[in-house]
């Protein structure tokens, strides 16, 4: 498929690295809509959509802000804290869109294992189905995160 | 008769797609605006060659504008007046302009062209801003994701501040970044000292500016830096001081007790300086300097889940919970504040419940 003029500005913004070190994109080689389609599939055959994710992953961070950059209890398995700093993370989908620069860590107990997202994640994932390149900071595997939070 | 449909739509597409990259390239390969006159607060004209937006148009004149989006208008920080040449307000513009300002003529910056002659009016203090060319002199550790960097000025020599005020650290274009960005960090160090500055930074995973401060930097290297910026500072009043502060919220607060030393400043002041660990705490030997040598300081350290094995005897839990057990009534106190938004805004409601005013309330969230 040929890429419009707007995809083309978007996938060189997202493989630059003008907003976030290293670029959205990783060393994933796949077009910004491969991706996408990529792991809305894969949220398919969970059997979840994007917005029964994110409002998951917004319960929880909601969950963790309280506590200051604490480890929060979810439940018996699982906890949950914030790191945040000062300034906007800013989505770079060619609309207004600024999020606070805040982590949220999800640490399941007994494995050890955490999974973390920015609030910049919930958006993209949300509103663009976009769940990063693989390589990239904040790349969430969508099989991956579904197990940490539901 | 759908085919003919079908091809008049495609060639009428096609000519417009036409005419609109014409017209871009026109633009960029001819467009001449000539030279284009600006005068700032009507004290200082400069002419320029027009075509560039008027955010980078005054940097490169030494005019700093915060911006934390490199301007893309999408952090709405580069608001300047322009009352004459900036032509209607853009689409771009608006999610960020209430109606005073837009009665007022706020713009933003990023997102004005220069193709006519402006008369812009830019705040009073943003003018005293200067960029400084420094050497980083010394890095050091203070937990596993802070750090505190001391440079030292080369051009100019030397900085005046106000204790509590901010500069904007230059990152260059490395390895992680395509373009130079600007970050934010309050100055951590005394104020007397006019050939260098202190910050202390935190990692932000992912961060353009801390990756490169972290992984990058190296003592020796020259960077750039901008400032200084900010009205966080300390009030002239007597009232009792309450500072609260976690991380590398450290840093304002510092330099404002070494502030306090300088001047014999006799007010009370308490501290109460949040980490998750007693292995997160810094400075601690600073602090308690500081008790000895102001009239009446006490430092608070308070931890949320000590170690087992540090024996920690002080303060536990949040740092907003002490100072709910410490202070009954903040009615008379001023406090000041330094750290994440979240932890901000715990604190601004414990105040609030604990009969502080807005108006006695200070803080940077630096945006």
């Amino acid at each position: 498929m040929k890429e419009s003029p707007q995809t083309k500005n978007l996938e060189k913004l997202l493989r630059s690295s003008k907003l976030v070190a290293g670029g959205f994109m990783g060393d994933d080689a796949r077009s910004v809509y491969e991706i996408i389609d990529a792991d809305m599939a894969e949220l398919s055959r969970l059997d979840f959509t994007a917005k029964q994710v994110v409002e998951r992953m917004q319960q929880i961070t909601d969950i963790a802000i309280p506590g200051l950059g604490t480890w929060v209890k979810l439940d018996e398995q699982r906890q949950v804290k914030i790191d945040e700093a000062k300034g906007w993370l800013i989505c770079p989908w060619p609309h207004p869109g600024k999020f606070a620069k805040r982590i949220t860590t999800v640490r399941l107990a007994k494995s050890g294992v955490s999974i973390r997202w920015s609030d910049l994640n919930i958006h993209l994932i949300g509103e663009h189905g976009f769940f990063e390149g693989k390589g990239s900071n904040f790349r969430i595997e969508p099989g991956k995160l579904i197990a940490a939070i539901f | 008769m759908v085919f003919t449909v079908l091809i008049s739509v495609g060639v009428v597409s096609l000519i417009g797609a036409g005419l609109a990259a014409l017209m871009v390239v026109s633009e960029h390969f001819f467009a001449d605006y000539g030279p284009c006159r600006i005068t700032v607060n009507d004290e200082r004209e400069f002419t320029i060659e027009g075509g560039r937006d008027l955010l980078s148009v005054l940097s490169g004149e030494k005019l700093f504008i915060p911006s934390a989006c490199g301007g893309r208008g999408a952090c709405g920080l580069c608001k300047l007046k322009v009352f004459e040449g900036a032509g209607p307000l853009l689409p771009t513009e608006e999610p960020y302009l209430d109606k005073d300002e837009r009665e007022s003529n706020v713009r933003l910056a990023c997102q004005v062209k220069v193709r006519n002659n402006l008369k812009i009016e830019i705040p009073q203090e943003l003018l005293a801003i200067r960029e400084y060319t420094c050497t980083c002199a010394d890095i050091k550790d203070l937990t596993h994701d802070i750090k505190q960097f001391r440079f030292e000025l080369v051009e100019p020599e030397s900085i005046d501040y106000v204790p509590g005020q901010y500069i904007q650290l230059l990152t260059p274009v490395y390895e992680k970044s395509s373009e130079e960005v600007h970050r934010a960090y309050s100055i951590s160090s005394d104020s007397e000292e006019k050939d260098a500055v202190e910050l202390i930074i935190r990692l932000v995973p992912g961060g353009i500016c801390t990756t490169w401060c972290f992984e990058y930097l190296k003592v020796s290297d020259q960077i750039k830096m901008n400032g200084p910026y900010g009205d966080f500072r300390l009030s002239d009043s007597d009232a009792p001081i309450v500072f609260i502060a976690g991380g590398s919220g450290m840093a304002p607060i510092k330099c404002i007790l070494h502030y306090m030393k300088n001047t014999g400043n006799k007010r009370k002041a308490t501290y109460y300086f949040g980490a998750n660990v007693v292995k997160e705490l810094f400075l601690i030997d600073l602090m308690r300097d500081f008790e000895s040598e102001l009239t009446d300081f006490q430092f608070v350290p308070v931890v949320a889940e000590p170690e087992q094995d540090e024996n920690w005897d002080g303060e536990t839990g949040l740092v907003t919970e002490a100072v709910q057990r410490d202070l009954k009534n903040a009615s008379e106190c001023e406090a000041y504040l330094c750290g994440s938004p979240g932890m901000i805004d715990a604190a601004i409601k414990i105040l609030h419940e604990l009969g502080m005013n807005d108006d006695s309330i200070f803080y940077d969230k630096f945006a």
